[in-house]
């Protein structure tokens, strides 16, 4: 680890991450091994489409608990928006599209990452909910079946938001995957990307920068 | 060979279950122990592994008189099938020969699509095997040239197995016949049941009996147009990605702006 490197994440917010985010996959390839007769060959590399299933189901149960985990731990920094900065933000598409000067300043997560970071969460539990639902089946017929519909609407979200986000943590926004990885991000990365953040933990103290004591609070909380 | 169908006229039933029988010893499946709950209906319900029935009801009619209703309850074949779009596997599929749903249970992984799919609320699961099951027309019969088995075994012509011309016309002469509220049932729903009925009395008087049956719309929304999206929707996100890097290109930090001229920045 390089001097002067920024700590972005702990090692739990990595662990529940990687658990979400694998799980997530998973339940991806084997939903669409299941969805689309012509991806039925998914299911020959798990021993046949029964093991599909079942790993689809019990892949489920994995990504509910991470889920449950992932809104806890963020829901307090992504789970809000801060007006009016964040309508800006929005309305400038986060100056991802064109050209913006004076764009807001963005804290710990950018409006996108709170709409994406919600996405997830809403359509995440509207998943595991119609999920189980459709497995054990309590349901009278005519409710049940509701439940598949809103399970591929849960997947058109979910699918088409998971390579936005797999864009924009990688090559569309370089210096971002570390945060995922080691944890650590350059200090130009995050005066580019969470200026405000970085700003608000430098002052306040709580900021880990590698290979420095951490400073005193300037004033306590 | 031609579209077939099989025609069961509920005016000529006797509700021997010679049919029920039959359809048990054909297809190999192993009777339970079931209870007395006062009627001649037994198994109250399809089961796993009981793919017909007879129905039998009490109706009266408007000089207080009761009489018996029998209906034969067991998978209807749909021209325009809800399980067959249901099923992941394919274990479910149109028979292309007669049209009748045929399965596969080697195919059948138990995820119960079928079960939640069926407007008619035939498909039953088994836990034991993990499977679903339903009559599939005695394909391994039809397919050589055989009748169904129940068809086989009914000693009065309630059942009949034949072209679908030419049971249809059987049909009509039979509703002229009978006359008052006599009617053939499935020939106007689901694209044309291959399990036809003539009733003599109007499907509304028929306990348990859909009156509309059709694909829920649940199943059409789902896999007309959202299966499709979720595919298209990707592969924009994807495109719009590859679109955004070449044109506007990846929002990159400033290394040698006043970035890492703050302090610890080297």
């Amino acid at each position: 680890m390089k001097k002067g490197m920024i700590k972005a994440t702990d090692a739990f917010e990595r662990v529940v991450h990687w658990s979400l985010a694998l799980s997530c996959i998973l339940l991806f390839v084997t939903g669409l091994g299941m969805m689309f007769h012509s991806f039925n060959f998914i299911g020959n590399v798990m021993g046949g489409l029964r093991s599909l299933k079942y790993v689809h189901n019990f892949g489920g149960l994995v990504f509910a608990v991470s889920l449950v985990l992932a809104v806890r731990m963020w829901w307090h920094e992504a789970g809000k928006f801060e007006m009016p900065e964040d309508l800006e933000w929005m309305k400038a598409a986060g100056g991802y599209l064109w050209h913006v000067d004076n764009m807001p300043e963005v804290g710990k997560y950018n409006p996108g990452q709170k709409a994406f970071f919600l996405a997830v969460a809403v359509f995440g539990a509207v998943m595991v909910f119609t999920g189980l639902l459709m497995w054990f089946q309590p349901l009278s017929p005519g409710l049940l079946i509701l439940m598949y519909p809103l399970h591929a609407l849960g997947f058109v979200v979910l699918f088409a938001f998971f390579f936005v986000h797999l864009y924009l943590g990688t090559v569309g926004s370089p210096g971002s995957a570390p945060a995922m990885f080691s944890g650590w991000v350059t200090r130009a990365w995050a005066k580019k990307q969470h200026p405000k953040w970085l700003r608000e933990t430098e002052e306040s103290g709580s900021l880990e920068v590698y290979g420095e004591e951490k400073k005193e609070a300037h004033s306590a909380h | 060979m031609a579209e077939k169908i099989k025609l069961y006229d509920d005016s000529k039933c006797t509700a021997c279950r010679g049919c029920q029988l039959a359809c048990k010893q054909w297809n190999g499946l192993k009777a339970k122990q079931t209870k007395n709950l006062g009627t001649y209906q037994n198994p109250p319900t399809l089961q796993a592994n009981t793919y017909m029935i007879i129905r039998f009801q009490d109706v009266e009619d408007d000089k207080g008189n009761v009489k018996w209703l029998f209906r034969k309850d067991a998978c209807m074949h749909c021209t325009d099938a809800a399980c067959v779009q249901a099923c992941p596997t394919s274990a479910l599929r149109y028979n292309k020969e007669f049209r009748i749903v045929g399965k596969d249970l080697d195919r059948c992984i138990g995820c119960k699509n079928c079960v939640a799919a069926c407007p008619f609320e035939v498909p039953k699961y088994d836990h034991e095997t993990d499977k679903v099951y339903k009559c599939d027309m005695c394909e391994s019969r039809i397919v050589n040239n055989m009748i169904p088995a129940c068809v086989k075994a009914c000693p009065t012509g309630a059942l009949q197995w034949g072209d679908k011309d030419v049971m249809m016309k059987a049909a009509a002469k039979r509703v002229k016949e009978l006359g008052g509220d006599a009617n053939i049932y499935g020939d106007k729903v689901v694209g044309g049941t291959h399990l036809m009925y003539v009733l003599k009395e109007k499907p509304s008087v028929y306990a348990g009996l859909n009156q509309n049956p059709h694909v829920p719309y649940s199943v059409l929304l789902w896999k007309n147009l959202l299966k499709p999206l979720s595919l298209l929707a990707a592969g924009g996100v994807i495109g719009g990605s590859f679109l955004h890097y070449i044109i506007h290109g990846p929002k990159t930090p400033d290394e040698d702006g006043q970035g890492s001229q703050a302090e610890g920045g080297k």
